[in-house]
């Protein structure tokens, strides 16, 4: 218990604001909007998990916004032009994958720090797109829209593959050899090495990874809307680190899991409709998140220095 | 067997003789200003109907250039020592913003006289810098998510305060003349950006504070071992970052004549990437405030000059080509200060045991 | 029955212009717990290097099990079945017990499934045979620096090693679990496992070794059977004849108190109980085993880790030293052990090295007087004659004595009233020993007060004008300096003379 206690500590604070809401803003939980709320943040769970796993690892990916847009309007655009969804889904993941693995590929074997690449990265990808856009919209075919099928079942599909991908990652990175790397490495880069791991792989790997769960986030992504605007990914890596980030994976590495990390999503996912139903403006959300990010480092911060001292 | 060649690398580490870097990089990213300035000089310049000069190679211009590059450039200069000890700050760019509207509210909604407005301005921006500083030497929190934090919660309150929509505007003329009118011949924030980067300098080059923030870059253990402060020193690096951005949010105003919750929104990237141009390590130890300025400059006139090219022009793409082409140049920068060293690595590597990733500092 | 595991012929290692192996023969029955004594300096660590494949021998020939081995690498002695548990325990301190176990034993694919019933089992298994009453599930940063010890033997263990090196097993453990180490070495010899044993601790060797071999100055000077041999025996070999070497000596007596420490311990380093008085113009050396507890006294004087019981009294008044601060304010300078890490900035020029120290007094305005910095810098390169091209030289340029001497240079500056010296001709060739020798007893001469921690046991007795001897974390004897080699040793080991 006392293993899980950060986890179980978010998940209390999620229970906490469900029954806040359940009581004074019942609005909250009818069923409709409340699946519409997590189908949309279906997409951004699914890139929560890949930056979990590159956070243990003792680093940080801040383009995943923008490859998030990238691949956006890449599909977008591949759909209109009358790709079947089957190699459009691919084709984002692919994409994903290559932009993850160029930014794995400086930190790893050029040994760069992470925050200064993929701050690079991120704004390289934005400009070169709004460059290429203009800022355009891509209007997409109504086959797109929840893939063919009914909105509900649609949206269905969407969270449930959500839920699939943290699942078979969660059970992945507790009973897969390479799961438990992520750990050593972000542990001890240097002793994982001793043991027999080779730390610049699973780096590249995990650069990749999160790329490429970023593809798959970004077709689910795709299935929700009409259209795609290339500002689409903007703030989502902020919002994913701070999901991860409160739900207990230390940005020091080597500690954390994704039901950590799903339970702060949910969280902060929480505190946007909790706002607005407690009349508090939208614009406060930026805020709340930052102060949450703090308080959770901090929280963190001081409990490993009581453990220490 | 491993210590001597450990020793061997770091001699060999590249141009760490204090007199070759003053020489060699900063003289290499002078050759390299010349160049881009030369070429957006011929690219960008052209004459119109009536026979006059326009474009890049108007004094105009280049007034422009110094004028636009100002913010920036202090920003630059507040993170220079951040950086050469061996942290990071990305929520100067968002302070920027937040310290813009602080002072749009306080002179509007407060009414108190312009000066009052800026001192207190300042005040606010030390005081956001100090929190940055008390969470990362107080609480030993990696700067890297402290500064991620408040990047976060500086933008928000900015926009929070002015309900997203709210514009400070109709400043008094003698507020305006900061930012949009010459003084001595150059524009009035060219000598406040100046003025600060002397401040800077001489904190760095020729007080014992920059020799203390050299020394934490370089080995935080070792300074602790010889006595120095290094909790207060690194509590001023960020203080003076805040109060830097603080400077830089009252000339941006001036200059733009209003006050928003977006103002500097981004400018982080281009401060960093001055930063690294100029020298200065992301590992922390080495940089200086003359490289920083050349980096400042370059970038300026790159962003400057491609405004310039009919081409950009045509595609009114001016601010998403030096964006792009920004970040393109932070990635080579990067990679060419790390190259020597992994060349030196894959040669001596069947000697040692290699080297491992870098990863986010404890 | 006894076969050879391991056999070492006239073994050599050079590092740099020190000789620390100079022809050690050694061998290994299966079955044995062998052991190896000798000071600090005797060669037992590259020994032990040398064996684990960490670095190859400069000479001399290794064989195991009767085949001759060429070239020995971390990875094949590990396959070759030699296994080492260190003092400093290296697990993942995020990950379980059980985990830790099972990324050294298993050899893995990477998309390999992972059994984490079989790792439980296993590590239960481990951690049963060697009586620990540790739960395999426990994350290791939750354990005491004893228990990850035995995790780290319930690895050897596991390895199914037949050559396993414990270098000062007990060192950190308590009486209780010092027993379950003992029934765990007897129990690997039963299973023909040979054990290679370094300890300092006499009563240990002889309660569970069979043999030991006793190393001096790069050589081995003696195996015996454990019967064969007594303490003052053992001793005997340790310490040798006399070294003629000449040390400097004092010429006047030395004068007040300058230090007082009354009880002094802090728990955190495992200090307790210390006492001892230092006087101006006097040399007090610290001599002890790696551990005893010498740097963790320096520490508590700089500051660095603050003593939680007993006073110290400075020149006469309490002192309560928070901080390196406190201390270089109260005229306290420590030269540290690890001269490249603490010691000097290597990437920094001479000339700032030797100034970091001083600036509030050399700089009061806060703004730097090169010309000054200059003139200071050449007038320690001169008086502590060092070899370099000038004081804009890197730090990293210099050889090891140099470097000491800059060390060295940057605490004079602050003319200090106690200096703190931490092995500091360690790693120095023989000629700069001599000259920083001179030099120390030239401070002391001239009214410092001088603390001088030295593993190297002639150094400590030669220089000292009294010599505190430390163990397990306590003074247990100050004894004259110029004493018996033999009885230092015995006060340092804690036994009678």
């Amino acid at each position: 218990m006392k293993r899980y206690f950060r986890e179980l500590s978010v998940v209390s604070a999620l229970l906490a604001v469900l029954l806040s809401l359940a009581l004074f803003a019942p609005a909250f939980f009818s069923p409709q909007p409340l699946l519409s709320l997590v189908t949309r943040e279906a997409p951004t769970l699914v890139v929560a998990c890949g930056m979990a796993c590159v956070i243990i690892t003792r680093q940080i990916d801040i383009s995943v916004g923008s490859i998030f847009s990238v691949c956006s309007v890449s599909a977008g655009l591949l759909v209109a032009r009358g790709w079947p969804l089957a190699l459009v889904l691919p084709t984002s993941i692919g994409f994903g994958a290559m932009f993850g693995a160029f930014n794995g590929f400086l930190v790893a074997f050029l040994r760069l720090p992470s925050i200064v690449v993929t701050l690079a990265t991120m704004v390289t990808l934005r400009q070169g797109l709004n460059l290429i856009r203009q800022g355009e919209f891509v209007n997409l075919p109504d086959r797109v829209q929840w893939f063919g099928l009914s909105q509900t079942t649609g949206q269905l599909v969407l969270v449930g593959t959500a839920l699939g991908v943290l699942v078979t990652l969660a059970w992945a990175m507790r009973h897969l050899a390479i799961g438990r790397y992520l750990y050593a490495v972000g542990t001890d880069a240097e002793a994982a090495r001793l043991a027999g791991i080779r730390p610049q792989l699973v780096t590249l790997l995990v650069f990749v990874f999160i790329g490429a769960l970023t593809g798959l986030g970004a077709m689910m992504n795709l299935a929700q809307s009409p259209q795609v605007q290339p500002l689409t990914g903007n703030g989502l890596e902020l919002k994913v680190i701070a999901a991860v980030v409160v739900g207990g994976v230390a940005i020091s590495g080597g500690r954390g899991n994704l039901w950590g990390a799903f339970a702060g999503l949910l969280l902060l996912a929480c505190v946007s409709p909790a706002l607005t139903h407690l009349h508090v403006e939208a614009y406060w959300e930026k805020a709340v998140q930052g102060a949450i990010i703090l308080l959770a480092v901090v929280a963190d911060g001081v409990r490993s220095r009581q453990g220490r001292a | 067997m491993s210590t001597t060649t450990t020793s061997a690398a770091v001699c060999n580490v590249p141009g760490r003789n204090w007199s070759k870097v003053f020489t060699s990089h900063e003289m290499l990213l002078f050759y390299v200003l010349i160049s881009e300035w030369l070429f957006f000089y011929f690219a960008g310049t052209s004459t119109n109907r009536r026979g006059g000069v326009v474009g890049f190679g108007t004094w105009d211009r280049q007034f422009d250039i110094l004028r636009h590059s100002c913010e920036i450039g202090l920003l630059a200069l507040a993170l220079t020592p951040v950086i050469i000890t061996a942290g990071i700050d990305l929520s100067v760019g968002s302070l920027l913003g937040l310290c813009a509207i602080l002072f749009g509210k306080i002179w509007h909604d407060g009414g108190v006289p312009i000066p009052v407005a800026i001192g207190l301005t300042l005040g606010l921006g030390a005081l956001a810098g100090s929190l940055n500083a008390v969470l990362i030497t107080t609480l030993r929190l990696p700067s890297l998510i402290v500064t991620l934090g408040t990047y976060s919660l500086f933008r928000g309150l900015a926009e929070a305060i002015t309900h997203g929509s709210i514009t400070y505007t109709d400043f008094p003329e003698n507020f305006l003349f900061i930012g949009q009118d010459h003084w001595l011949g150059l524009p009035t924030q060219a000598w406040v950006f100046l003025l600060v980067a002397l401040a800077i300098g001489l904190l760095l080059h020729r007080t014992t504070f920059g020799r203390a923030f050299r020394t934490i870059g370089l080995s935080p253990e070792g300074a602790r071992y010889a006595g120095l402060p290094v909790e207060r020193r690194l509590a001023l690096v960020y203080v003076l970052a805040g109060l830097i951005a603080a400077i830089a949010a009252i000339i941006y105003t001036a200059r733009l004549g209003q006050a928003k919750a977006d103002a500097g929104t981004g400018y982080e990237l281009f401060a960093i990437t001055a930063v690294v141009l100029g020298g200065t390590s992301i590992f922390g130890g080495t940089g200086s405030i003359p490289g920083t300025l050349l980096g400042v400059a370059a970038i300026a006139v790159l962003k400057n000059g491609l405004a310039c090219l009919p081409v950009v022009m045509r595609l009114n793409a001016a601010e998403e080509m030096s964006g792009l082409l920004t970040g393109a140049l932070l990635l080579i920068a990067l990679t060419a200060s790390v190259l020597p060293k992994i060349l030196s690595t894959l040669r001596i590597r069947h000697h040692t045991s290699a080297p491992s990733t870098p990863q986010l500092p404890r | 029955m006894s076969s050879l595991l391991l056999s070492l012929r006239q073994l050599v290692k050079n590092y740099g212009g020190v000789r620390a192996l100079r022809g050690v023969d050694f061998d290994l029955r299966a079955g044995e717990v062998h052991a190896l004594l000798g000071e600090n300096g005797a060669g037992k660590s590259t020994l032990i290097k040398i064996v684990t494949g960490a670095h190859a021998p400069d000479g001399g020939t290794i064989t195991l099990a009767d085949q001759p081995v060429a070239e020995l690498t971390p990875a094949t002695a590990r396959a070759l079945g030699i296994a080492c548990i260190y003092q400093q325990p290296a697990l993942f301190p995020d990950l379980s017990v059980a985990e830790n176990i099972a990324l050294r034993l298993e050899a893995r694919a990477a998309l390999a499934r992972i059994d984490w019933t079989s790792r439980l089992a296993r590590a239960t298994d481990l951690l049963a045979r060697i009586g620990a009453a540790i739960s395999p599930d426990t994350e290791v940063r939750d354990l005491s620096m004893p228990e990850q010890q035995l995790v780290e033997i319930a690895c050897a263990l596991g390895s199914g090693a037949r050559i396993v090196i414990m270098d000062e097993p007990t060192a950190s453990l308590t009486q209780k679990e010092q027993h379950l180490l003992y029934a765990v070495v007897r129990d690997l010899r039963k299973n023909g496992v040979g054990v290679i044993y370094i300890s300092h601790r006499l009563e240990e060797i002889f309660a569970l070794a069979d043999r030991v071999t006793v190393l001096r100055d790069g050589q081995s000077v003696g195996t015996h059977a454990v019967g064969d041999i007594d303490e003052a025996g053992l001793i005997r070999l340790m310490v040798g004849r006399e070294v003629a070497q000449i040390y400097p000596a004092a010429e006047s007596a030395p004068g007040a108190t300058v230090l007082s420490l009354r009880g002094v311990g802090c728990t955190a380093s495992g200090v307790h109980e210390v006492s001892f008085d230092v006087h101006a113009g006097e040399i007090f050396g610290l001599g002890g085993l790696v551990g005893a507890g010498r740097t963790e006294i320096a520490r508590i004087l700089f500051g660095l880790t603050p003593a939680d019981s007993g006073q110290v009294t400075l020149a006469g008044e309490r002192v309560d030293l928070r901080s390196p601060q406190d201390a270089v304010a109260h005229g306290i300078a420590y030269v540290p052990e690890d001269r490249r890490r603490h010691g000097v900035v290597l990437e920094l020029p001479i000339a700032h090295n030797i100034t970091m120290a001083v600036h509030p007094k050399l700089f009061p305005t806060t703004w730097l007087r090169f010309g000054a910095e200059r003139t200071l810098a050449l007038d320690y390169i001169r008086d502590l004659a060092v070899k370099c091209t000038g004081p804009e030289a890197l730090g990293g340029s210099l050889s090891g004595g140099n470097q000491q001497k800059i060390a060295l240079a940057r605490w004079l500056a602050t003319r200090p009233k106690l200096l703190i010296l931490d092995e500091p001709t360690q790693g120095v060739d023989i000629g700069a020993k001599i000259e920083i020798h001179k030099i120390i007893r030239g401070l002391a001469q001239q009214g410092l007060a001088v603390i001088l921690i030295s593993s190297d046991l002639p150094e400590v007795i030669g220089m000292s004008d009294r010599i505190g001897v430390m163990g397990h974390g306590t003074l247990r004897a100050i004894l004259p300096g110029g004493s018996n080699p033999h009885t230092v040793m015995a006060a340092a080991l804690g036994t009678a003379a």
